[in-house]
């Protein structure tokens, strides 16, 4: 069902507008998606493109009244990308605890996190793992358990 | 066998806290991942100190929390010590977790992850302001039981209704008890054949709604 689903029927809130909030902001909006983009600093619009027909909140997602503000029950996924893995978390639980969304993706930089709260219910992508794949692709080992 | 404390962050708060547990018999560790705030930690007798960011599993790990007691979370990031309890209880089989926080209206939120006891400071403290500032001298002490119960101090003035009574004469509501007088530097039990003396202390347990009544008995006010 996932793979037919379509971009412009979806509401997707994106948490933290660092480089990957707004990339991931910029390409849902292309693709035609209802995005809404949530970050705690109102400079960090700076990153959006000029084509970014979404909405920005300047407002700490951490508060539970930004996160009624931002609709969020009526999400279909929330992706939390700020620079920090715990409020990272926090602030994916309340989606899907409080708010019932049904995709719920944190970025995690910490690794060891990243596997503990994978296990938790949350989607979780962690660039180091991801790269880690990625390199061992290259170098044509198969497995991804190559870290040591 | 001992019961095992795990203090994590709140340099200060974990100060006094560690103090305290040790002085109870209690077997306390401190992680904090401040290098100056644990040397400083270091200097209190039979504290095991953990330098290192106790939201991380390994840094868990080192510091042996596996199967502790109790695990506090100090931090001054709400998020932080979601997290510190959450890998506790999970991870490391903490039977019981607490955490402090900032916003009051996460203390749901946090109930609902497991986390066993919720402390937001700022209600806490908001509450005892209150106490302070408009019930005078009449100082709550505790609320128990959801705040259903309360345990209040009500210093007796001169002149005050239940002076020179004896607590069977006082005739109290049924849901009050005075579980203690304090006198001068002494505490004491009472039974109802002690005489209630200008000055004393009374350290009273009653039913929320039964408080004001039995404190206009006692006082007069």
């Amino acid at each position: 069902m996932a793979s037919n689903k379509r971009a412009d029927s979806e509401y997707t809130v994106v948490v933290g507008c660092g480089r990957l909030g707004a990339n991931i902001a910029n390409s849902l909006s292309d693709a035609g998606a209802s995005v809404l983009v949530i970050d705690i600093d109102k400079n960090s619009a700076r990153l959006l493109s000029n084509s970014f027909a979404g909405g920005i909140m300047t407002r700490d997602a951490t508060e539970l009244s930004a996160l009624e503000e931002a609709q969020l029950r009526d999400a279909d996924s929330v992706i939390v990308v700020t620079n920090n893995d715990n409020i990272n978390i926090m602030v994916a639980q309340m989606a899907k605890e409080l708010y019932g969304v049904e995709r719920v993706i944190a970025r995690l930089y910490d690794p060891e996190r990243e596997t503990v709260y994978s296990e938790f219910g949350i989607q979780t992508i962690s660039p180091i793992l991801l790269s880690m794949q990625e390199v061992n692709k290259m170098l044509g080992f198969s497995k991804s358990e190559g870290a040591e | 066998m001992k019961t095992r404390v795990v203090l994590v962050g709140g340099f200060s708060k974990a100060k006094t806290l560690a103090r305290s547990l040790i002085d109870r018999g209690y077997h306390v560790s401190v992680i904090n991942n401040d290098r100056s705030h644990c040397e400083e930690l270091a200097e209190i007798e039979k504290l095991l100190v953990y330098f290192g960011d106790g939201t991380k599993p390994s840094v868990l790990e080192d510091a042996n929390t596996f199967g502790a007691d109790i695990a506090i979370a100090l931090t001054d990031s709400d998020a932080d010590n979601l997290v510190v309890c959450e890998l506790c209880k999970k991870r490391f089989s903490v039977k019981k977790t607490a955490a402090v926080i900032t916003d009051p209206k996460k203390t749901d939120f946090f109930y609902r992850m497991g986390i066993d006891s919720v402390i937001c400071v700022v209600t806490s403290v908001a509450g005892i302001i209150q106490q302070q500032a408009f019930m005078d001298d009449i100082s709550m002490l505790m609320p128990v039981g959801d705040g259903q119960i309360m345990i209040s101090q009500v210093p007796i003035p001169v002149g005050a209704p239940a002076v020179d009574k004896t607590l069977m004469e006082l005739n109290l509501p049924r849901h009050v008890i005075i579980g203690c007088i304090m006198r001068g530097e002494k505490g004491m039990i009472p039974r109802g054949d002690t005489r209630i003396l200008a000055g004393d202390v009374l350290v009273l347990i009653s039913a929320k709604q039964h408080e004001g009544a039995a404190v206009h008995m006692l006082t007069g006010r």
